[in-house]
């Protein structure tokens, strides 16, 4: 199997008041492979959102390496890490995170606003395809506060894929979603995973959630206990 | 293209939703352009007024004022300098060869009346060809002559608006009589008016009458200006060294002064332009301010939208990509405030033209609306990169 992402002895310290450190991640290695659909699993303060930020690259680790595609991106500029946001992870969050003043579809193609490469298709046209398939395209107009929680969150998955990227990060995506819509939005990651062979990691604290992955990694006080 | 398209968009949207604020952080920016745009279209049209003021005097003009002109008008102005010119002045000039008419100007303001009604007018008090250097011509009647002047004939030829203001139309006026001074005068011409404008409006208020005649007023036979016409351009600088040196004869040099038309109307521009500068520079201020009042609301923005940047940020925009969208931002808001101040400043100036030839010109339009978004960069400046520095984790998680 082909590792994407491979961290090393990561290490994640904030520095709080009066100089006292507190340990988010310490010594942690991990490594994704292509194709794998896997739940980050832990209790709240564990650690788990921090290992999710740093391998999405939103966050920087005190120490420790981090490998994408095995390439070492230590040394890279912020410039090239925004480009590697911007192709190689999709993200999908608890709290959707859509721009409501953008439109449903104008959320969606927003990536390719920023994408620095020239895309081989039509972002627009490719929107549509997406929102067809998960059932949204008479939103496409619509603003996210305007549709439910279970479509926003289908129009921040859409989102995600429209850089087709090799990595979707899902944080606790049906913490805001009700029984029934939470297993649509499973459903539709695991059929993500297994037609697109996309890598798709999904951080929650439910363990019916973690169930229904194939690789469970447990982490408990900033440390994998269990992979 | 999209790119540019997301961007206005985003930045509409803030601006629909802060409708008040928006207008009133553009007011600041509003304000100080049309100040400095106002000011200098009345800049612009006081040295045009004053430019025409000169050009109703005809062309190949000098004129000979008493005091010396380099020491500034701050000795009570050239009219009221310590000599005074005489006849015997004016008949030396009127022999140079060179010179094709002179016009000796003794000038006082008084009462002018009639039966009904009275005004306070200029007299102008000249031979016959004051006419032809003030560019006027009879509308009614005839102008006088220089016989009158030789005759010392109680005639005077006055403006249309006098006329109309003492006898109730211009037409009505001729034959009429008009006191001055307790001296009766026959009208026996009115002037063409000079239509509309700040310009002619003395003129065609003004009382003209031979020279001799005045010396009932002017007893000690003053004169207290000479304009001089050459027959050519060409031959200024010739008549200018004559006449100086025929001055000179009853003159010391610093108790008169030549001056030509357009050392005239160069003096008196630039110290126009001096005085118009400072003005504009203080109405700067005011843009200035306008500055610091975008800065202030760019960073109350940059805070409200922290998530949405933490938001860009993940899905792969760079920090140039934040800060161009925030500077994007503050320059449509000052260039917005810019423009609103050009176009009230039009509206102003076209209702103000009919009485003062104020204008605005491509320049003030240019450097209006250059400032303003050129303000929107400097005052944008400093959000926009706050915003585009906030770590991407930071900013998303903000509440």
């Amino acid at each position: 199997m082909t590792p994407i992402v491979r961290i090393e002895h990561i290490e994640k310290t904030y520095e709080l008041d009066d100089a006292v450190k507190f340990t988010a991640l310490s010594d942690v290695s991990l490594t994704l492979h292509k194709g794998e659909f896997s739940a980050l699993i832990g209790p709240s303060g564990s650690g788990k959102s921090t290992l999710m930020h740093i391998i999405g690259l939103l966050d920087k680790p005190t120490k420790g390496k981090i490998f994408i595609n095995e390439k070492d991106i230590s040394n890279f500029s912020d410039n090239e890490i925004s480009t590697l946001r911007n192709e190689f992870v999709g993200f999908v969050f608890q709290q959707f995170n859509l721009i409501n003043k953008l439109t449903v579809i104008e959320n969606i193609i927003l990536p390719t606003v920023y994408a620095r490469k020239d895309l081989a298709y039509d972002p627009v046209k490719k929107a549509h395809e997406i929102m067809e398939k998960f059932g949204i395209a008479e939103k496409a107009k619509s603003y996210p506060n305007r549709i439910s929680g279970g479509q926003q969150q289908r129009v921040a998955i859409a989102r995600s894929l429209i850089m087709s990227p090799s990595l979707i990060l899902a944080d606790e995506p049906t913490g805001n979603l009700d029984t029934k819509t939470g297993n649509e939005i499973m459903k539709l990651l695991k059929e993500l995973n297994e037609k697109e062979n996309i890598t798709v990691l999904i951080v929650t604290h439910e363990h019916d959630v973690a169930e229904k992955t194939k690789r469970k990694i447990h982490i408990v006080d900033g440390k994998i206990v269990k992979d | 293209m999209e790119y540019i398209i997301f961007t206005l968009k985003s930045a509409l949207f803030d601006f629909s939703r802060n409708k008040g604020r928006t207008f009133l952080t553009s007011l600041g920016i509003l304000i100080g352009v049309l100040a400095v745009v106002l000011l200098t279209a009345a800049g612009l049209g006081l040295r045009k007024y004053i430019q025409q003021q000169f050009e109703l005097l005809g062309s190949n003009l000098i004129t000979v004022l008493p005091g010396n002109i380099e020491e500034g008008f701050t000795s009570g102005g050239p009219a009221f300098g310590r000599i005074n010119f005489s006849e015997e002045d004016f008949q030396k000039l009127k022999r140079i060869r060179l010179i094709k008419t002179v016009v000796p100007l003794y000038s006082r303001s008084f009462t002018v009346s009639s039966a009904n009604d009275s005004k306070y007018s200029e007299v102008y008090a000249s031979t016959a060809d004051i006419f032809v250097a003030f560019n006027q011509k009879a509308e009614y009647g005839k102008l006088f002559t220089d016989r009158d002047v030789d005759k010392r004939s109680k005639t005077v030829v006055i403006g249309p608006k006098l006329g109309e203001k003492l006898f109730g139309s211009a037409k009505k006026a001729l034959g009429q009589a008009v006191k001055i001074e307790n001296q009766s005068f026959k009208v026996v011409g009115v002037t063409e008016s000079k239509g509309g404008g700040l310009t002619s409006q003395d003129l065609d208020n003004a009382v003209y009458m031979p020279y001799k005649t005045a010396y009932v007023f002017n007893t000690s036979k003053i004169m207290m200006a000479f304009y001089v016409q050459a027959r050519n351009e060409a031959d200024i600088p010739e008549m200018k060294r004559i006449v100086e040196k025929t001055m000179l004869e009853n003159f010391e040099e610093d108790e008169f002064s030549i001056v030509e038309q357009k050392d005239l109307i160069s003096t008196i521009s630039s110290i126009f332009s001096i005085v118009n500068t400072v003005l504009v520079a203080i109405a700067a201020i005011s843009l200035l301010v306008g500055g610091i009042g975008i800065m202030n609301i760019m960073y109350v923005t940059v805070t409200e939208r922290i998530k949405e940047i933490g938001i860009r940020r993940a899905l792969g925009a760079r920090k140039f990509d934040i800060l161009s969208q925030f500077l994007v931002e503050s320059i449509i808001l000052s260039l917005f405030g810019g423009l609103a101040g050009l176009l009230l400043a039009y509206i102003i100036v076209f209702f103000v033209q009919p009485l003062f030839p104020a204008y605005i010109d491509t320049f003030s339009v240019v450097l209006a609306l250059g400032v303003s978004s050129g303000i929107g960069i400097i005052f944008g400046v400093f959000p926009a990169k706050k915003a585009a520095d906030l770590s991407p984790i930071d900013a998303i998680r903000y509440e």
